[in-house]
């Protein structure tokens, strides 16, 4: 029974073993205040490598996507949270568009009936898919045209170099007199394609038979909601300005986790799924897509970095005694242990574990847990049980991105926001990924934390024996090498 | 007789390789109806053919006289469809609990078929909490088993259950399986002849993804010919015994 414990935990056993051995050493050579502080430092930086490494690895175990664009949701994640909480005049200007688009989709699938009536011969039936297909993209595209992207994305980025009130920013929108038209043009834009989708004319389209209730509630909450985004574009940018800082911070959260949900969905419905089985096609799609994202964001936001400000809670001068003393302060700096550290980089590292709990427990316990467990070992079997795998993909897909983008709107009040600030953290999650093993949510936590460690303390040592930087940006990669050395499928990696 | 499952001249290819050709048959309601045939002559092909694995690319498939050729497997399982596949495809990171918890289609299917499961494998009562990968092979096939009953499945694939199993288990597998058949169907692929000719009625021989015979089971035991022509490999006094079980996917 000791031989089968010691067996089952041996990847567990050893991290703790070494873990606690570093502390140790650590501790006597370093000093506790160095210590401390190095060990928070790497504990930040491990908590935003777990935000990213764990949609990794799900979407990976569960659906063998290697998806390169993953640091884009990272970087999209920070740039939306940013928009929402210095000006949100952007995100409010589209956001009747977006559930514009959303409602064509359900209003495509139940026009399925009239469109099954519909026979043609083959040779036209091509043409005819094409033709609605294009014929979607120009509505799309006249919905669009005229609209100032660049003028709306330019508030928030005058907030922040200029430092003018955002108040006196937030207004500019389109009268609703000119505006109305688009979010129509774009609902019919994606009805087009949705009815593209059910090949028309042809008989061996898609038998399945959609509950008709569902549709209809959907498109009536999509349509509903666009039409409110579409009357409350100003107000609602002036309502969340108005909102005491820390509140806006905190719906800054949600709003840049569901956009980079929002966005996984269109990636995964239109980009990945076509793809399935296609392995090189999907890292060339999802690569191409990380650049194609980057350059758009170029566009609208110019190719420069900029500082989000930390809410009013994080950022109140002066040193908090304790913890509890914080909540009172809301001061920059906490003394925690004898060490004086940013407070939020404390929330951080509280985010992180209780991103990891909370995933802990829906894997654990919850029946998505279960299906997504049994479908990292065999999705096909789980498909046989009649569970519809494809959808869990999709809820796999969306989950991993809105994780990725929840780490970058975290990060970004202490990193630059900019159009490559995923890039390093998605080499550092794919880093993650292999060592603590393809597939595992345990070993993307574990290898999320030796990661942020070596980090900060090989910038530790190269500070203080003034070697090269790049010796701390190596540790990673040698870790890496010598977990594979020694366990090839990494730490808690199926070993078949 | 009714007929619960029905197939018509299904062509089924896996890549480029034509695998089956033409296989018709028909599945009677209540009861045992055997695949046999050689390795690699399409037996299993069929059973994924059937459930949308392997989509037929031309052919019917009726399951209750509704056509299911098509549809996506989850929506084959989901009209009452069972499937045990070979070298029991249990989950092997999730408990024995949850293996069965997973095939729920509604909730509280398991306690309501508790009472069948642990009658006809009262080991997994003991096993319960144990993860899939500590079950010896016989037990996860066991398991295997017992998650294709927790939904209410009208029709149950089972594909090789004696393979690479000890004697003694194919025997407990076997009354099992009868047990079963008395209150639903069932569609068995088997190379142990012993086994299949016990179990079953109704025999259907695939040869070269073709059906090559077909008939009661009683008119082939009396056809030794016939045996030894299509099944000359696979005739066996008992189940091979057990190689290194449950390490295989």
């Amino acid at each position: 029974m000791t031989r089968s414990f010691w067996k089952n935990n041996q990847a567990a056993l050893i991290v703790a073993a070494v873990l606690i051995a570093f502390v140790w050493v650590g501790w006597s050579t370093m000093g506790q205040t160095t210590f401390v502080q190095t060990a928070l430092s790497g504990l930040t930086l491990g908590s935003l490598y777990f935000m990213v490494a764990s949609g990794l690895t799900l979407i990976f175990g569960l659906m063998h996507v290697l998806n390169f664009a993953h640091g884009t949701m990272f970087m999209i994640g920070a740039y939306a949270g940013w928009q929402f909480y210095t000006n949100p005049t952007f995100i409010f200007g589209l956001l009747p568009l977006a559930f514009a688009l959303l409602a064509g989709l359900p209003a495509g699938t139940l026009l399925q009936p009239l469109v099954r009536k519909l026979q043609l011969p083959e040779r036209w039936q091509k043409p005819l898919r094409w033709a609605l297909i294009l014929g979607a993209i120009a509505v799309g595209l006249a919905g669009v045209i005229g609209l100032d992207f660049r003028g709306l994305a330019a508030t928030a980025m005058v907030a922040v170099t200029v430092g003018v009130d955002p108040l006196a920013e937030a207004t500019a929108q389109e009268p609703l007199a000119r505006f109305w038209l688009r979010p129509l043009l774009l609902a019919l834009a994606s009805l087009l394609l949705a009815v593209a989708n059910q090949h028309p004319g042809s008989r061996q389209q898609m038998l399945r038979r959609h509950r008709r209730w569902p549709l209809s509630l959907a498109l009536t909450g999509a349509l509903a909601s666009a039409v409110v985004a579409s009357v409350f574009r100003e107000a609602g940018a002036l309502a969340v300005l108005r909102l005491d800082a820390n509140w806006r911070f905190l719906l800054a959260l949600v709003a840049g986790t569901a956009a980079g949900g929002a966005l996984g969905a269109v990636v995964e419905a239109t980009l990945v799924r076509p793809l399935y089985e296609r392995h090189l096609y999907q890292v060339m799609v999802t690569l191409g897509l990380a650049f194609v994202l980057m350059e758009l964001v170029q566009v609208l936001w110019d190719p420069l970095p900029y500082q989000m400000s930390r809410p009013p809670i994080f950022s109140q001068p002066g040193k908090a005694a304790s913890l509890l003393a914080w909540f009172s302060e809301g001061s920059v700096t906490v003394n925690i242990l004898g060490v004086t550290f940013p407070s939020y980089r404390l929330f951080i590292i509280v985010l992180g574990v209780l991103m990891f709990v909370l995933l802990a427990v829906l894997m654990k316990y919850s029946r998505l847990g279960i299906i997504i467990r049994a479908g990292v070992q065999d999705s096909e079997m789980v498909e046989s049980l009649g569970i519809n795998v494809r959808r869990v993909f999709t809820m796999v897909f969306v989950l991993g991105a809105g994780l990725a983008a929840l780490g970058g709107i975290g990060a970004a009040p202490f990193i630059p926001v900019e159009p490559k600030m995923g890039d390093t953290f998605q080499v550092q999650a794919f880093i993650t990924v292999v060592i603590g093993g393809f597939g595992s949510f345990t070993g993307a936590a574990i290898g999320a934390l030796l990661l942020g460690l070596a980090r900060a303390f090989g910038d530790f040592l190269a500070l203080r024996f003034s070697l090269s930087p790049a010796i701390s940006e190596a540790s990673t990669v040698i870790i890496m090498a010598i977990v594979l050395l020694v366990r090839p499928s990494g730490l808690f990696g199926r070993r078949d | 007789m009714s007929t619960i499952l029905e197939i018509e001249r299904i062509q089924t290819y896996i890549g480029q390789y034509h695998i089956l050709e033409g296989v018709s048959l028909k599945v009677p309601a209540r009861g045992i109806t055997v695949l046999l045939g050689r390795n690699g002559a399409g037996k299993t092909t069929t059973l994924r053919s059937i459930l949308g694995l392997t989509p037929p690319r031309e052919g019917r498939v009726l399951f209750e006289g509704k056509e299911i050729q098509g549809r996506r497997a989850f929506e084959v399982a989901a009209l009452g469809i069972g499937y045990v596949p070979e070298h029991r495809a249990i989950f092997r990171n999730l408990s024995v609990a949850e293996n069965l918890r997973i095939a729920e289609r509604r909730p509280g299917d398991l306690e309501r078929r508790a009472e069948l499961i642990f009658g006809l494998f009262p080991d997994l009562k003991r096993l319960y909490k144990l993860p899939g990968d500590h079950l010896s092979g016989g037990q996860q096939q066991m398991l295997a088993v017992a998650r294709a009953l927790v939904a209410d499945n009208k029709l149950l694939l089972i594909d090789e259950p004696s393979e690479g199993l000890a004697p003694i288990l194919i025997e407990q597998l076997m009354e099992a399986i009868r047990q079963l058949a008395a209150t639903t169907t069932v569609l068995l692929v088997e190379q142990n002849f012993i086994m299949a000719s016990r179990l079953s009625d109704t025999y259907y021989i695939i040869d070269d993804g073709r059906v090559a015979h077909q008939g009661a089971m009683k008119d082939l035991l009396a056809d030794q010919e016939l045996i030894h022509r299509y099944l000359g490999t696979a005739v066996r006094g008992t189940g091979r015994s057990r190689t290194k079980g449950g390490q295989r996917s």
